[in-house]
């Protein structure tokens, strides 16, 4: 089930009512929930919901074991079994087809034919995101930062509606200690709520989506069509476009679970803003950024082993980290890039080099632009394609007004000052009911008009 | 100072307020998009696969359209947002919608006319006609177009001008989302190409009205035999009295039990309906070269190498399925005109 659709539409007013109705009553809160949650992850495909329970509890039986034992070296032991599974479940549904074809590719090169049988295994959505969640549950329990808690709050946890199928990636120790005690039904943010879901359906349907219809999309399909111009805009449109898909999922689920009496984290603050590499991962997938680091960056040693070292980590982490968006050179390339700017930057720093703020923002936005072609195009011989098209001068045949001022509207609002947008958002905010749901009303009747007869695509990061 | 700990979670801004604000406030938003959108609603649940969900959108779907039709709001808000829209109204002749029965397009009627381009000029010893130029080429139809018009569009570059116009979720057998007979008169009035390629058909299960008002459910002879009677038209529409050929390609087999027998009447009625076009309309078989013996497989060889040829649905060709679909059309392309690059 995708949020702006009529079927969520549907689904969620009567999960919201349902939800306060039971609020007192837990023992039966949590059963419903988990069953809501299961409702909308079937949408895709009932089966799927096998193997979120099967993770579920794998994970829960992990976490017993570890938190059961005093003995670390089983403790270690269990932990390990357990991530591994986790990633093992994760490379089948995601990985093996790329595995599979690039094994055989280079086993026939050298005459060994193809020994590796080829499957194209459906994905399921959101697979990163649920498989990332259960590793951070367990492996918090091993670190004894949470007590293993029981099995329907852990399925609470990991199948909770909100953040299913693209994030944010909510750490176990955030979200289980609010499943303690029932949500408190005179404290609710709606007016946070009402904005953010507005502002999130805006921004994907509105912007996103239009950016790559109108530009992202055709240049991406036949990039010889296009001449420099087009193809620049295209970069730059593409950074908007998957920065309000994603950003824009991620204010309907914060949204959505503020109604329903939960805190999400934050998992973007103006990343088109920043003017370091260090400070756009700051900014942009917070929650994945936190994960890796968390989860992979330090455990490889961080910063704490010397220039070399950290390098070696940070390179490790960001092409992980970029292949964990999918199964492509594309996306190493992306990781590698991005990790490369990252250390060179780090080096430079190290000089005390400082950078003025303008030529940082340039050039990291611009560094962000070239890795999105890489992240974008079907292969890389497609990227390539784009990338040369950068030679070829001709006419722009792709700047329509609207396109252009939403390319630099979104970029331009993120490089001011926040307060102009944060006192509108507090206005907002101190609505009254009756105003936040006229408001939501025409926000929805104003962005569906936006909605082609091809209805709304699904958000890019579904597919990770 | 003390380091804030990252995982203590920000409180939303804001003032709080009760359950019931929350619920009042939904309550208005609902109540106002089912007077404004119930129209909107009811069309959506139409439109949608039969399950669960459709029989949810449809039960508010109904009553809210019901409501919605008997309110101005609906009109007076259609008319404050149309500017927003990004489809172009498909307005004009040739609509399949509320048709019976399908008439044969304007001009039709007559057999189709014989032209030289029918016969085989090596095989009966006559003088080989110069063969036409393609300038503008259409790749369109559903789902089932994607990625394969890109894949042509590429690799035409610079010869002939691709134009692409996927309509995903549509279907000759439904006229709600997209109505096939209005868009092919379109299609061959303003796009005007030399060739089309057309891939359509893998979501083809609607039930088909037949004279007297009933409909006529997929997949027997009758609904084949209305369904090809569409069919006919388009290709008749877009040959444009012979002035462009037309490539329409069979559907691979997929991998669901019940989908292969749509297919199975699908393509038995694209060859019926291609029938009195011979060489004006081709039909290529991808049935037969991605799903020989009608059984589905994933991968195939292509140039010595297992490939995968289907997405994981089943149903649409990979890139690499796409890319092979593209070279065989492009091989039929140079066959059948002049001057094409590469």
């Amino acid at each position: 089930m995708v949020f702006p659709t009529v079927e969520f539409a549907i689904f969620f007013p009567i999960v919201l009512v349902l939800s306060w109705a039971l609020m007192s009553r837990q023992h039966v809160w949590k059963p419903f929930m988990i069953a809501a949650s299961y409702t909308f992850y079937s949408a895709a495909n009932p089966l799927f919901c096998f193997l979120l329970a099967g993770i579920t509890l794998g994970n829960h039986g992990a976490s017993k074991l570890i938190h059961g034992s005093d003995d670390e070296r089983f403790r270690r032991w269990v932990v390990g079994a357990a991530v591994a599974l986790n990633l093992a479940t994760l490379g089948v549904f995601k990985y093996y087809g790329f595995f599979a074809e690039e094994v055989n590719g280079v086993l026939d090169k050298v005459g060994l034919g193809v020994p590796v049988p080829l499957a194209a295994i459906a994905l399921p959505i959101g697979i990163s995101f649920i498989v990332f969640q259960a590793i951070s549950y367990t492996v918090d329990v091993k670190r004894r930062v949470i007590e293993p808690a029981s099995p329907i709050d852990v399925a609470v946890y990991l199948s909770f509606f909100s953040h299913l199928v693209a994030g944010p990636i909510v750490r176990a120790r955030e979200f289980l200690p609010q499943l303690a005690a029932p949500r408190d039904p005179r404290k609710v943010a709606l007016g946070a709520a009402v904005f953010l879901i507005i502002v999130g359906l805006i921004k994907k349907v509105a912007i996103a989506d239009t950016l790559a219809r109108e530009l992202v999309d055709p240049v991406m399909a036949v990039p010889q069509d296009f001449s420099a111009p087009d193809v620049v805009l295209a970069a730059y449109g593409f950074v908007v476009q998957i920065f309000c898909d994603f950003s824009g999922y991620t204010d309907i689920a914060i949204g959505t679970a503020l109604l329903l009496g939960f805190v999400f984290p934050q998992n973007f603050r103006s990343p088109l803003g920043a003017t370091s590499f260090r400070e756009f991962w700051q900014r942009w997938h917070i929650t994945l950024t936190r994960f890796l680091r968390d989860f992979l960056y330090i455990p490889l040693g961080g910063s704490r082993g010397g220039k070399l070292l950290t390098a070696r980590n940070i390179m490790i982490t960001m092409v992980l980290g970029g292949l964990w968006h999918g199964a492509g050179w594309g996306f190493v390339l992306y990781g590698t890039i991005l990790g490369a700017a990252l250390v060179i930057e780090q080096y430079f720093r190290g000089l005390g080099w400082r950078l003025p703020k303008w030529l940082g923002w340039f050039i990291v936005f611009h560094v962000v632009a070239l890795v999105g072609v890489f992240f974008r195009a079907p292969n890389l011989d497609i990227a390539t394609t784009v990338l040369g098209r950068l030679a070829h001068p001709g006419p722009t045949t792709l700047w329509t007004l609207p396109v252009v001022a939403m390319v630099v509207g979104i970029v331009a609002m993120q490089c001011v000052p926040q307060r102009p947008l944060d006192a509108l958002r507090v206005r907002i905010e101190q609505l009254h009911p009756v105003a936040l749901g006229a408001s939501m009303a025409t926000a929805i009747v104003l962005v569906a008009a936006t909605v082609s007869s091809q209805g709304v695509p699904p958000f890019i990061y579904f597919q990770f | 100072m003390t380091k804030r700990d990252p995982y203590i979670l920000d409180r939303p801004t804001g003032r709080r307020v009760r359950v019931r604000d929350v619920l009042l406030c939904v309550g208005i938003a609902i109540v106002l998009l089912l007077l404004v959108e119930g129209a909107s609603i009811r069309h959506t649940g139409k439109t949608m696969s039969p399950g669960i969900e459709r029989t949810a959108v449809r039960a508010v779907g109904e009553p809210a359209g019901w409501v919605a039709d008997r309110l101005p709001l609906s009109d007076a808000v259609d008319d404050m947002t149309g500017w927003l829209s990004p489809d172009d109204k498909l307005t004009g002749p040739g609509g399949f919608e509320n048709a019976a029965i399908v008439e044969p397009a304007a001009g039709a009627g007559a057999p189709a006319p014989i032209t030289p381009d029918y016969f085989d000029a090596t095989k009966i010893g006559g003088k080989n006609v110069q063969l036409p130029k393609l300038r503008k080429l259409l790749v369109t139809g559903d789902s089932m177009s994607q990625p394969l018009d890109a894949e042509l569009a590429r690799s035409l570059t610079g010869s002939v001008q691709t134009v692409r116009d996927p309509h995903l979720g549509t279907a000759i057998s439904r006229t709600d989302l997209v109505d096939w007979g209005k868009l092919s008169v379109r299609h061959a009035t303003k796009t005007r190409p030399e060739a089309v390629v057309m891939f359509i058909g893998a979501g083809d299960a609607y039930p088909l009205p037949k004279p007297g008002g009933k409909t006529v459910e997929c997949c027997g002879v009758e609904w084949a035999a209305l369904y090809a009677s569409r069919v006919r038209r388009m290709m008749d529409t877009y040959r444009r009295g012979g002035a462009a050929r037309v490539y329409w390609l069979t559907l691979p087999f997929p991998r669901s039990e019940g989908g292969q027998k749509v297919v199975r009447t699908v393509n038995a009625a694209f060859a019926v309906a291609a029938q009195p076009y011979r060489s004006q309309v081709r039909l290529l078989d991808m049935a037969n070269v991605f799903t020989p013996g009608q059984r589905f497989r994933t991968a195939m060889t292509i140039d010595g190498k297992q490939t995968i040829v289907r997405n994981p649905d089943g149903i649409h060709l990979s890139l690499a399925g796409a890319r092979l679909a593209a070279e065989l059309i492009e091989a039929r392309l140079r066959a059948d005109f002049r001057s094409i690059g590469g």
